[in-house]
């Protein structure tokens, strides 16, 4: 791996014109000849030890592309979980397990434990958001067993009293797993988002195949971007 | 690189590249010898030019020769080689504070040749201010020859010092310590070794040229418990001898500051008045080693009046030849007027309590001089080991250190920066190493700037703003002139916020009106210490960064923290 003169800056965490003051006052053993450095990674390792200074080589490769890592789309989310339609149950409880058996790469034990989390938080308050669509979701993050964001989309046979905001029977439940607090309110807020919008709840209404629904997501995301951007 | 090319760059051969301290000990060698050299010649110079003109001291008009001397020597410094009056010392501590010591070739001799002008003709004055900045200047010029960084070059600068004065007096204890003491203020192994080594060989090429020979010649003296004691009343007339020159030659170069006249001329006028003072007491004139050895064999044969009125005199000669012009340093001067009052001091305890039998006048004398010297360099371990280096006694030594300690602290009272720092301290460029005053000196705005603030326009809406803040990380954001650039402003969150959750006002509310036109801004080359004083005057915790109006980036003390540490951690730990 070769090295120049910005990765040291950055692995000591200083501005490069700081570090060129510092070559030329001699405190840090870099040897600067016309515009050349030359320095070995060792010895100033050692040096900053000395000193008591953080010395972190900058990564590279794939671990340098987990730093900044794409946000995730709402679109990509709902295929890794898919669309079911005619959940059986009529309480929530009931509605809830359905749903829970339907995550992909869970196992069993798992999916008692997510059951158990939902309606945990269903305890708290409804995640039903009103127009009849409810975002059921764990309070934190799962333990194990999931390596990717995903949303499960759910239609049961029959709307179901969810105890919503407007107290209008749930017809469609869109399951929300996260891997980090941060990815599951970007999530949400995409979802949100898309929920206001009256046109695509009355699609939902009309159960929708999955690619139709993933369509339509896909539509409502780039439109929600572009507002982000201007 | 090819192979002529290589022997300049030292510092990049593989041996020197992770340690140079071998390499700078090689080049400290010849630093020392060379500064050596230059302390040599001046010296030799000097006692040729006195003899020279010896034969002339009859003639009546013998006061002119201090005259013309000063004037020359002001001419040559002012017209020829453009360098400022005075001794060089403060120059020397400054550069190797402010600048990584860099100082100019012909410092190296400018000093050397109006410094003889001046005492050669009969100045009151000392050789050795002068061969320190000849010294450091030739160490920090071999340096520069070599490429080498900073922290090497203030070494070379402290070995050409080191040299220098181990050359002139013989004496390479008091070099070293000098150095460290005075001029690098450092006390690190790094520099230490090769100072050492420096003060070595400027000794050594001074007793190969003129023999190993101390200054003055030595003395046995027989101090008893009654001597010791009576030390600490010949401190304290020690400190008062000092604080009265330092005050004196203040005071001269003031008023001879407010005499409209070309340099020269109040140079020469000031020359006059030492020849004048000269004729009737010759022990005032050039640098004095002939009469401190006559005081410390114990052969000076003059009454206690006539050696008071000397100290005076020896004073104010030295006084009318620094303040008005003249070129050379103090150290010479103080140690004959330190003798002086060794000796006043002698006399009078002499005429109290005539059956006590007290240690030699010549011991006195040595004691007078490192007292004078502590006084005046406020440097303790200079005075004392340079007064048993050229005295070749070490009995004296405990007397010694208790008159060098006590006139030290009086002098601090009195005279809190001593006469090297003086100025320094008054322009506020006395910059010792791991201070808080060296560190924001070396930090600069650029270095502190933080770049990720949003900038607007002025004539964005509110509902545009709210989009820039989903996206920004900082509370501030600088307002920006949308057709030329310029800034305007801050926008500050925190007013802001009272606002943002209000729709009905998004479009209504442009950002020219909501931002802060009054804000305090820093121009990308002001003062690191100036930016902090303004940051706790008016409470504040960041500034915006300006250059030609535009804007730049933002200095915070959080960055302040994060540099001040890392750069205290550099400095302290060499």
């Amino acid at each position: 791996m070769k090295l120049d003169i910005n990765d040291i800056a950055r692995s000591l965490d200083l501005p490069v014109n700081t570090l060129d003051r510092w070559v030329r006052q001699g405190r840090i053993p870099v040897q600067k000849s016309g515009a050349n450095w030359s320095f070995d990674v060792q010895v100033l390792k050692k040096w900053a030890a000395a000193r008591n200074l953080p010395f972190t080589l900058p990564k590279t490769g794939p671990a340098a592309a987990d730093e900044n890592p794409t946000p995730e789309t709402l679109l990509s989310a709902m295929r890794r979980g898919g669309a079911y339609t005619g959940l059986s149950g009529v309480t929530v409880e009931d509605i809830l397990a359905s749903a829970a058996e339907c995550v992909p790469g869970l196992a069993a034990p798992e999916k008692s434990e997510l059951h158990d989390t939902l309606i945990e938080r269903e305890r708290l308050t409804s995640t039903g958001m009103g127009k009849g669509v409810a975002i059921p979701h764990p309070r934190t993050p799962l333990r194990a067993g999931l390596a990717q964001p995903l949303i499960v989309t759910c239609f049961p046979q029959k709307p179901i009293d969810y105890n919503a905001i407007d107290a209008r029977p749930v017809f469609v439940l869109f399951l929300l797993l996260s891997t980090s607090v941060k990815i599951h309110l970007h999530l949400l807020s995409k979802l949100a988002f898309c929920i206001r919008d009256d046109e695509f709840v009355r699609f939902l209404q009309g159960m929708p195949a999955a690619e139709r629904l993933f369509s339509e997501i896909n539509e409502l995301e780039r439109k929600l971007d572009q507002s982000e951007l201007l | 690189m090819n192979l002529s090319k290589l022997w300049r760059y030292p510092s990049n051969w593989n041996i020197f590249r992770s340690d140079d301290r071998l390499l700078l000990i090689l080049i400290a060698v010849i630093v020392g010898t060379c500064s050596g050299l230059a302390a040599l010649a001046l010296n030799r110079s000097l006692i040729a030019l006195f003899e020279w003109l010896h034969h002339l001291r009859i003639y009546w008009w013998a006061f002119l020769l201090p005259a013309v001397g000063a004037a020359l020597s002001s001419l040559f410094l002012e017209k020829v080689v453009n360098e400022a009056a005075g001794h060089g010392v403060p120059e020397v501590i400054y550069s190797v504070s402010r600048y990584g010591g860099l100082l100019r070739l012909r410092s190296s001799f400018s000093r050397l040749i109006s410094s003889c002008l001046t005492i050669g003709t009969g100045g009151s004055a000392g050789p050795e201010a002068p061969v320190v900045m000849s010294g450091a200047a030739i160490g920090s010029n071999i340096a520069k020859f070599f490429a080498l960084n900073d922290r090497q070059r203030v070494t070379l600068v402290g070995c050409g010092a080191a040299g220098a004065i181990s050359s002139i007096f013989n004496a390479p204890i008091a070099g070293m310590v000098f150095t460290i003491e005075v001029i690098l203020g450092e006390w690190s192994a790094v520099n230490i070794i090769p100072i050492a080594i420096a003060s070595v060989a400027g000794t050594e090429i001074s007793r190969l040229l003129q023999g190993n020979q101390i200054v003055f010649e030595h003395v046995q003296f027989n101090i008893a418990f009654i001597d010791i004691m009576a030390c600490i009343g010949l401190a304290v007339l020690c400190a008062g001898a000092s604080v009265l020159l330092t005050r004196l030659l203040k005071g001269m170069g003031r008023t001879a500051g407010r005499v409209k006249a070309p340099l020269w001329l109040k140079a020469a006028g000031g020359g006059c008045v030492v020849g004048l003072i000269g004729m009737l007491m010759p022990v005032v004139l050039g640098e004095g080693y002939h009469s401190i050895q006559a005081m410390i064999g114990g052969t000076f044969s003059t009454g206690l009046a006539f050696v008071a009125i000397a100290v005076l005199a020896k004073m104010a000669a030295t006084a009318f030849t620094l303040g008005w012009g003249g070129s050379g340093g103090i150290f010479a001067p103080c140690l004959v007027i330190g003798s002086l009052t060794g000796l006043v001091y002698h006399r009078a305890l002499l005429t109290i309590w005539p059956q006590v039998p007290w240690a030699g006048e010549g011991c006195f004398a040595l004691l007078g001089m490192a007292g004078l010297v502590s006084g005046i360099l406020q440097a303790p371990l200079t005075a004392i080991f340079l007064v048993v280096e050229i005295s070749g006694g070490y009995e004296v030594i405990l007397p010694l250190i208790l008159v060098s300690a006590v006139s030290t602290t009086l002098c601090h009272y009195l005279e809190p920066a001593s006469f090297y720092f003086k100025e320094l301290v008054e322009r506020g460029h006395l910059l010792r190493p791991g201070t808080d005053a060296r560190v924001l000196t070396d930090l600069s705005v650029s270095e502190l700037l933080e770049t990720d603030c949003v900038c607007v326009r002025q004539d964005m809406v509110l509902r545009d703003f709210i989009q820039i803040l989903k996206r920004s990380h900082r509370n501030h954001f600088p307002v920006e002139d949308s057709q030329t650039g310029q800034f305007l402003g801050m926008i500050h969150l925190d007013d802001l916020r009272p606002y943002l959750f209000n729709p009905a006002i998004y479009d209504a509310v442009f950002l020219d009106q909501v931002m802060d036109r009054s804000v305090l801004t820093v121009n990308l080359d002001d003062d690191v210490s100036e930016i902090l004083r303004q940051m706790d005057v008016y409470n504040l915790f960041s500034m915006p960064v300006l250059s030609q109006g535009r804007y730049v980036g933002m200095v915070s003390k959080a960055a302040f923290l994060d540099k001040y540490r890392k750069e205290l951690m550099v400095q302290s730990t060499q």
